[in-house]
């Protein structure tokens, strides 16, 4: 009896040696050959909104590339989630590897955050280091460079805001779009619309950030930003919103509602113009039940029109040399012509190459979807959404907060000289 | 008779040690870690933190923007009080006491909507809501009504707030309420009806005070539980606007965490509503559960 425990023990203790041997047999032949290298992908793209090309070029991208595994991680609330996110990460210590950045948040990632430069990447891993120069012009890039100059990430999706109009109501009370062109030829429109109609003549996007309201004012000739300084209370700032002011209080031509409501009201049919994101083409087009076009943002007589570009970059947070490499790689598979069209398809976003733009299957895809048109043509002329060195969320937070005053009646001089004394106390 | 004492001590902390752990781990910390970051100025991230002594807690009370949002709570507590308290309790007195039929009907039917997400119940009323195209608006047109345009008034704002999570939070109140009246001796009121005491007389001298703990539960829950739940509509419908106007402490403590990531503001913002909290937990211990040690 005794002896047959021996045996047992021995022949278990044998076969426990076999199994680790064969273990490190394994791991061994796996290390002589190319190690396959793991990094996440963080996005903001829900399933509705991009999730599915996202997928679709995450699983190509592995299936060409052996040696990189890339999963691609969701994270809801947009931009904004994703920050907070990528928080807890830095938190506990493991980070993502590439992740999409809002260019609001640009400033707070890049001095909170350790990440790779694309510059640096570039001149670290590629032999011919023109990748960038190649392929993004001088104004895309400015885009994604903070307050010091210093290009944080490369651009990936750019947005611009359009005017959509609805075509049948315009039609029936005789406005042209052409008449549409500037904004004293939209208040115009308005109201003639309020007067025959009744209904409100136009919608400019209110959500929790002032881009919409900032394209108004550049295209007025104002500035938002200074020399570091915020500028937007200027004498051609404050008669930008004066303007809108006139039209909200006023005339009560333009309505003041939060986002989601104001487009629901604009592809309902009681509001004629909307002024929002080309990355709401795709939802207008099959909620309304009217023509509705789109032409490029207006401009104050006198002036040109200007837009503040919106979307996101990619920026590398992988911290070993192998993962920003793999990183590197996934990201120039991304801005391959063929991705970055599957990707616009997938998001209503714009392509930030030049060679993307131009491409034939991207033309074919705007002469299907005109509402896209104008989006494009104004991404030669915009300039970066405005980011404050110090404090930049809570500066865009001061802005919204002069937004709702203006709208709801408080001076418009004495409330923009207020909020950019503000911010300006903050970038001390 | 000592040694057994000394045996009971032992097995109840034995006993309370896991719920004590998990409070200890996921509320007092943290509550503490709170307390310790409201002194100083930091954005969640950075490595330094600045320390700051009380100006975050003298912020709270000087800043015009904290005062409304301290003002607002105390609308959107009066009002829950009225709309989650004192009109389920109205109903569910006339459930039980003037209407014998369908009893557990109605218990149903006011229960379904508290299973609901406030999200998706937040998303219905923006739409049924909206002031320029929703279906309310559509009908009141046809009688010759408009809507207001209650997103740009922050007194109307918080009414339809309230409502969102009246819709939800009634129910429940109501059930709990009725379950309370159930347990009013019934000989006690078929007394009353052979003495043929008057109905209201009935309800205001007998029931309610009977019912009291139960109607302090409610109250306190109402408060500390709805100022929670108008936290979803005020994020899906006006993220607090318009100028804060709908805005109330625990939606501006969430604002400076998590979008603006000022941890101080927050936490200070965040000890200052623990404290209001604790204050009336106090009194719902003095006047309720002090009143039933009293009888025993």
């Amino acid at each position: 009896m005794k002896f047959l425990t021996l045996f047992k023990r021995t022949v278990g203790i044998i076969v426990l040696m076999m199994v680790a041997v064969l273990f490190a047999g394994c791991s061994s032949g796996k290390a002589a050959s190319k190690k396959v290298v793991h990094i996440s992908y963080w996005h903001v793209n829900a399933q509705t909104q991009g999730g599915a090309s996202v997928d679709a070029l995450v699983k190509k991208f592995n299936k060409t590339h052996k040696y990189i595994k890339v999963t691609a991680k969701y994270n809801p609330n947009m931009y904004q989630g994703l920050m907070q996110n990528l928080q807890s990460a830095q938190a506990s210590g493991k980070v993502p590897d590439v992740v999409q950045v809002g260019w609001a948040y640009m400033n707070y990632f890049a001095d909170n955050f350790k990440y790779l430069t694309p510059t640096d990447a570039q001149s670290k891993f590629d032999g011919s280091k023109t990748f960038i120069s190649k392929n993004f012009t001088t104004r895309t890039l400015s885009f994604a460079k903070d307050s010091k100059g210093k290009l944080v990430g490369l651009p990936y999706s750019l947005s611009t805001p359009v005017l959509y109009y609805n075509k049948t109501m315009l039609d029936k009370y005789g406005i042209k779009a052409s008449s549409l062109s500037t904004w004293e030829g939209v208040s115009a429109a308005a109201k003639k619309i309020k007067e025959a109609s009744g209904n409100y003549g136009l919608y400019i996007q209110e959500p929790a950030d002032t881009w919409a309201q900032q394209a108004l004012q550049l295209s007025n000739g104002a500035k938002v930003k200074k020399n570091g300084k915020a500028a937007f209370a200027s004498a051609a700032g404050v008669k930008a919103y004066q303007f809108y002011q006139d039209m909200v209080i006023k005339d009560k031509t333009a309505l003041h509602t939060p986002w989601a409501q104001g487009v629901d009201d604009f592809v309902n049919g009681k509001v004629a113009i909307a002024y929002t994101t080309v990355a709401q083409a795709s939802h207008i087009k099959q909620s309304a039940n009217f023509d509705v076009e789109a032409i490029t943002s207006p401009h104050f007589k006198g002036h040109k029109a200007t837009v503040p570009v919106g979307g996101s970059m990619l920026a590398i947070t992988a911290q070993s040399t192998e993962k920003q490499k793999a990183a590197w790689t996934f990201e120039k598979y991304l801005y391959k012509n063929s991705s970055l069209v599957t990707w616009s398809k997938g998001t209503g976003y714009l392509p930030p190459t030049q060679s993307a733009l131009s491409s034939q299957t991207f033309k074919n895809y705007l002469s299907k979807n005109p509402m896209l048109k104008p989006a494009a043509s104004q991404i030669k002329t915009a300039v970066a959404w405005t980011s404050f060195a110090k404090n930049g969320l809570q500066a865009e937070q001061t802005m919204i907060d002069a937004r709702d005053k203006i709208l709801s009646g408080s001076n418009v001089q004495a409330t923009l000289k207020n909020a950019q004394e503000k911010i300006n106390e903050q970038q001390k | 008779m000592n040694n057994r004492n000394k045996k009971n001590k032992t097995l109840t902390i034995a006993y309370l040690f896991p719920t004590a752990l998990i409070l200890l781990v996921f509320i007092i910390a943290p509550i503490i870690y709170t307390f310790y970051l409201s002194f100083f100025n930091w954005n969640l991230i950075a490595p330094t933190k600045d320390f700051v002594g009380l100006e975050n807690y003298f912020s709270i009370f000087t800043d015009p923007v904290n005062r409304k949002i301290l003002l607002n709570t105390v609308f959107y507590i009066l009002l829950l009080l009225f709309l989650n308290f004192l009109v389920p309790y109205f109903i569910s007195i006339i459930v039980k006491f003037f209407i014998s039929k369908m009893q557990t009907a109605y218990k149903i039917i006011f229960f379904i909507p508290s299973l609901f997400s406030l999200v998706v119940g937040a998303m219905l009323f923006s739409w049924i809501m909206n002031p320029v195209s929703g279906p309310v608006a559509f009908f009141m047109r046809g009688l010759g009504l408009t809507l207001p345009n209650w997103t740009n008034s922050g007194a109307m704002a918080v009414v339809v707030i309230c409502l969102i999570t009246n819709w939800k939070v009634f129910g429940y109140n109501f059930v709990l309420l009725l379950t309370g009246l159930g347990s009013v001796p019934q000989n006690i009121i078929d007394a009353t009806k052979m003495d043929s005491i008057p109905k209201w007389r009935m309800i205001w001298d007998i029931v309610l005070p009977l019912n009291k703990s139960i109607a302090f539960y409610v109250l306190i829950l109402t408060i500390v539980q709805g100022l929670q739940y108008v936290f979803t509509p005020i994020s899906v419908i006006t993220q607090g606007g318009p100028y804060y106007g709908s805005s109330n402490a625990l939606y501006h403590t969430y604002l400076n965490a998590f979008v603006l990531y000022k941890t101080g503001n927050a936490s200070a913002l965040a000890i200052v509503t623990f404290v209001i909290f604790l204050v009336l937990l106090y009194l719902e211990i003095k006047f309720v559960e002090g009143r039933t040690n009293r009888y025993e």
